[in-house]
């Protein structure tokens, strides 16, 4: 059974000169989406109560995560469902260090997301030539190997179910950051250096290749773009991001276990990409915050919340499958570059 | 006549109490008291019988004129069962400015409130997190009302060897963080005498429905007593397995198998006579204030509580309210204090109430169950 | 050499059933490239409908024991066949045109919503097949243990399995879901209804998972919500075992996988289980990418 479907595969292509139509007031509409979220994320210290502000640090790390999944799944387009392992790595990487050593937070955080970078670039070597599909079952595959073993103890290093406790606090300048309000500059002001980046990034080289591959693979690599370079480098950049979110959720909640890694927090982070629109910023930092948001909204709806967001997908699959804020600039390139 | 005024007397005192619960200017302000517990999520029902529990406790106390004069209101933050929400739940309670916070049921999502509340100094009275580790980490405001892993391990290791005389003991826990922590607890009192060995010990997943696998290879060693520290539905399935197996070692549940869905999986002659080491049922406590307790219970919801946890929760409604009256505070340091030194056998639901240096309840109640004819848990004799 | 023996045939069981809920992974795979993330929940509604067939109606009926699982397997093939259908007709095919990850996450999201319906319509909670609907017997061979519901799950898995095999290779519809699965644009130039055959796929794939829920539900007895999830990503393991598409290749793989799990856990440990179970996934997928019968599976050509 050979590849009947390839014709399917490239959808954007059809569709590229109509959306191209309206990607200069999309790329506007961006800085105006950031300037609004960064106003309103200045002013919310000053009216919101510690509780909203102690959401809001959640959203920051969730945001962070998808984010770093977003370089995966929406950039490249390889399917990973399993990327709190990542996650769970760099947090686990903290806390051990952090207990046995006593090493600065800030130092555990370069650390724990090189470790999560080494491990995402070796876990992942050898099955990144497979087909997308199976690259998820593989990633699910990985998500669990990794929180079983966190549960089974291994040595003594990870405490079982129990999990490890995270003692030692971020210092800057003599202040330790501990309030909620330290801990939402702390994670926004993260969220902003990465945002920098990954703007620099998609414009870079690197950026547009990923694109390429994911839209073409065949057609990339026959323009020179070693393709499993590409999906290697996006995984290891993308699990080191997760991986040094683990340490600020370490030091925010003091204590990690496993039970904060399952694959159902995988899966919320791939639908977040998905529905926020796979490869759009602000969609993603939209989407992250409304899984945070409206199930407090939904309270009373507790029973019936996950009905809902399943009929959410499915729909939302049907009628909008480009995400809440789709992301146009793979067309805007193909436009500039006279189409493809 | 007397008996008319004091009537008289009577009426008053409840129409003021009534009014004391009217918000105008100048009432009383309340006692916030906080509830965090699982309202949502996989384990709903517990939270929703731990409010139940704490509502009936809220709800005297204010018919009988409040604390310090002043009502008391219960605060509900739900953690969903998970740690995340959990910390967010106890954020929560720290910005609502509370008193004192009941809660929470699970252990792994109780350690990163319980964090919380010690750094912003509010009392945490936990009802139903039994990991050891919680009490180990020299926090001074969190206690709690439910015994700790160790305890019923403990007991269990007396029960197996002293009473059914095992010689041969396999331990097989789910690894989740209660089930591997009694685990544990039972495994050391019994490695650390000689009467019988542990033959056994490993895990099984939890959510899995085929264990002939692990069964078989426990089979091999010939145990004549088997302590399963799991869930319910799982030890259903252990223990059929086991017999379809024909193994027929006595099959010991810990205090998660109790419940009456173990039946129902098991089936009925498979279940009868099996085990189960646990803190007394509500229904099988037999102080004054549980029977009192027990029956307003029944008459609000229709059945007793159908597990022993939510009655721990009214019991850490009770000794924080206790708390406040006695020292005449609402201050953290000082309710903490008196918790740590002051209250001592105070007469709780679940029986006497005190707590030692790291805020766990002192001593420790333990039955062992078993199932009868009609499926029904009855204490063993 | 006891152990042994009373593993393997413990792991046939679980592996037959795992073999009958691939087969729904591998079909719809084979003609859609779409792992169907909803088929585990196609298996766990089968086992309540059976459930609720069995406790709801037949109970006093006072029918034979054998006719009754015989009506209730009928009535719950029969419900998850539509449900099957429906869902391929609601959330599948207003996406064959959108490319893979769309369909791919809207299969996501019917696995969230069946799963939470199971929830809302029968509780929480688990539920237990009533103890007089499954035969108990259990006989001893030579101090080997075998009862008769591993039996008769082994014996209607296998009859299914080569049912569907000479369905698929000796009928007219069978040529068609294979030429189908080839490639869908020259099926249709050879005048074969596309839809028709994707929707024979919904029928076939969810009725055999209904089959499996049902008889799982007599083995083990308990039921619950969640168990449409860890078993399908069990059977779509399978399924990659055995290579995916190849129908003979998911029997191999579920029965393959059942008696890895049995070994592993019997002479290792339950607790790695798991860890073993994917490890095995993925080093097959880095040094046989194809499976064990199957296609290849890697994206360069």
């Amino acid at each position: 059974m050979s590849n009947g479907h390839d014709i399917q595969k490239t959808p954007t292509a059809n569709s590229a000169l109509a959306k191209a139509r309206t990607s200069r007031m999309s790329t506007s509409s961006t800085t105006l989406f950031l300037a609004i979220l960064a106003a309103v994320l200045i002013v919310l210290p000053f009216v919101a109560s510690d509780y909203w502000i102690d959401v809001c640090v959640f959203w920051g790390i969730n945001a962070l995560l998808s984010l770093s999944l977003n370089i995966i799944l929406g950039e490249v387009g390889l399917f990973n469902m399993g990327h709190s392992a990542f996650y769970a790595i760099g947090a686990y990487t903290t806390a051990i260090l952090s207990q046995r050593f006593g090493i600065n937070l800030w130092i555990l955080m370069v650390l724990s997301g090189l470790t999560a970078a080494l491990a995402g670039y070796i876990l992942t070597a050898p099955i990144m030539h497979l087909r997308g599909d199976y690259l998820l079952v593989v990633t699910i595959g990985l998500n669990e190997m990794i929180r079983i073993t966190l549960i089974n103890n291994p040595f003594g290093l990870t405490g079982g179910p129990n999990g490890l406790l995270v003692l030692d606090q971020f210092r800057i300048f003599g202040k330790v950051i501990q309030t909620p309000r330290d801990f939402y500059v702390l994670v926004w002001a993260c969220v902003a250096v990465l945002l920098f980046s990954l703007f620099r990034l998609q414009r870079s080289r690197i950026g547009r290749a990923w694109n390429y591959v994911r839209e073409d693979p065949v057609a990339a690599e026959s323009t020179g773009v070693d393709t499993r370079w590409a999906k290697a480098l996006a995984f290891t950049i993308g699990a080191g991001i997760a991986g040094a979110t683990g340490t600020i959720y370490a030091a925010k909640m003091m204590v990690i276990s496993p039970d904060s890694f399952t694959f159902a927090a995988s899966v919320m982070l791939f639908a977040i990409v998905i529905l926020g629109g796979t490869g759009s910023i602000p969609g993603v930092i939209l989407a992250s915050g409304a899984m945070l948001v409206l199930p407090e909204v939904l309270r009373d709806f507790a029973r019936y919340r996950m009905l809902f967001f399943g009929l959410a997908m499915v729909l939302m699959m049907i009628f909008r499958p480009q995400g809440l804020w789709p992301s146009t600039r793979w067309t805007t390139k193909m436009r500039e570059s006279g189409g493809k | 006549m007397s008996s008319r005024r004091s009537t008289r007397l009577l009426v008053v005192l409840v129409v003021l109490a009534l009014l004391s619960l009217v918000p105008f200017a100048g009432a009383q302000e309340p006692i916030k008291i906080g509830l965090q517990a699982p309202i949502t999520g996989p384990w709903a029902y517990e939270g929703e019988m731990a409010y139940n529990c704490v509502k009936i406790v809220a709800d005297w106390i204010n018919a009988a004129g409040g604390i310090l004069g002043r009502p008391v209101q219960i605060v509900l933050g739900d953690d969903q069962g998970q740690p995340q929400q959990s910390a967010l739940a106890a954020q929560r309670m720290v910005s609502e400015r509370v008193v004192a916070v009941v809660g929470t049921y699970g252990s792994s999502v109780n350690d990163p409130a319980a964090a919380i509340y010690e750094r912003n100094k509010i009392v945490n009275v936990a009802y139903g997190s039994t990991a050891e580790t919680l009490t180990q980490q020299g926090r001074k405001y969190f206690f709690r009302t439910c015994f700790r892993d160790d305890k019923q391990g403990e007991f269990f290791a007396n029960f197996a060897v002293d009473v059914l005389g095992a010689k041969r003991i396999a331990i097989i826990h789910d690894n989740t963080t209660f089930g591997k922590g009694l685990a544990e607890a039972a495994l050391r009192p019994l490695q650390a005498q000689t009467k019988a060995e542990v033959v056994f010990y490993d895990a099984i997943t939890p959510g899995e429905r085929d264990f002939t696998a692990i069964l078989g290879r426990m089979s091999l060693t010939n145990p004549d007593v088997v302590y399963f520290t799991g869930y319910y539905a799982e030890a259903g399935l252990i223990i059929r397995q086991m017999r379809t197996m024909s193994i027929a070692a006595t099959f010991v549940g810990g205090n998660a198998a109790v419940n009456d869905e173990f039946v129902k999986i098991a089936g009925l002659d498979v279940a009868k006579g099996a085990l189960m080491t646990q803190e007394p049922m509500p229904t099988d406590l037999e102080y004054p204030e549980s029977k009192a307790f027990i029956e307003e219970y029944v008459r609000r919801h229709g059945a007793p509580p159908s597990s022993p946890w939510p009655v721990y929760a009214a019991d850490a409604f009770k000794v924080i309210c206790a708390a406040i009256e006695a020292t005449g505070s609402t201050n953290s340091e000082t309710l903490m204090n008196y918790l740590h030194d002051g209250l001592k056998d105070y007469p709780g639901i679940t029986g006497p109430i005190s707590f030692d240096a790291n805020g766990d309840r002192e001593g420790a109640i333990y039955l062992a169950y078993e199932v009868f004819g009609e499926g029904d848990f009855r204490p063993r004799r | 050499m006891v152990f042994f023996l009373n593993q393997m045939i413990n792991g046939l069981t679980v592996g037959a059933v795992y073999a009958l809920v691939a087969l729904g992974y591998t079909m719809v795979y084979g003609v859609m490239r779409l792992i169907n993330f909803a088929h585990g929940e196609f298996f766990m509604i089968g086992s309540y409908l059976g459930y609720t067939t069995l406790v709801m109606v037949l109970a006093d009926s006072g029918l034979p024991l054998w006719l009754m699982l015989l009506i209730a397997t009928a009535a719950s093939t029969v419900g998850v066949a539509i449900l099957g259908v429906s869902v391929e007709q609601v959330a599948y095919r207003p996406l064959r045109k959108s490319g893979r990850l769309a369909a791919v996450v809207s299969a996501l999201g019917v696995s969230q919503f069946l799963q939470n319906a199971a929830m809302l319509v029968w509780g929480a909670r688990y539920q237990a097949y009533p103890p007089w609907s499954a035969p108990e017997a259990t006989w001893r061979v030579a101090s080997v243990n075998i009862s008769f519901m591993q039996v008769l799950i082994m014996a209607v898995s296998l009859l299914l399995m080569v049912g569907l095999y000479m369905f698929v290779q000796r009928t007219t519809a069978g040529t068609a879901i294979r030429a189908t699965a080839i490639d869908h644009d020259t099926a249709r130039l050879m005048g074969i209804n596309v839809d028709h055959v994707i929707r024979l796929i919904f029928i076939i794939g969810p009725a055999l998972g209904a089959i499996a829920g049902v008889l799982l539900g007599l083995y083990y007895r308990q039921i619950h919500f969640s168990v449409g999830w860890s078993y399908g990503l069990k059977a779509f393991t399978a399924a990659i075992l055995g290579g995916i598409g190849n129908i003979p290749g998911a029997m191999l793989g579920g029965l393959l996988l059942g008696i890895l799990e049995m070994l592993g856990a019997g002479y290792i440990s339950a607790a790695w289980k798991d860890v073993m179970v994917f490890l095995i996934l993925i080093l097959l997928l880095i040094f046989r990418p194809t499976g064990l019968l199957g296609e290849r599976v890697a994206e360069k050509v």
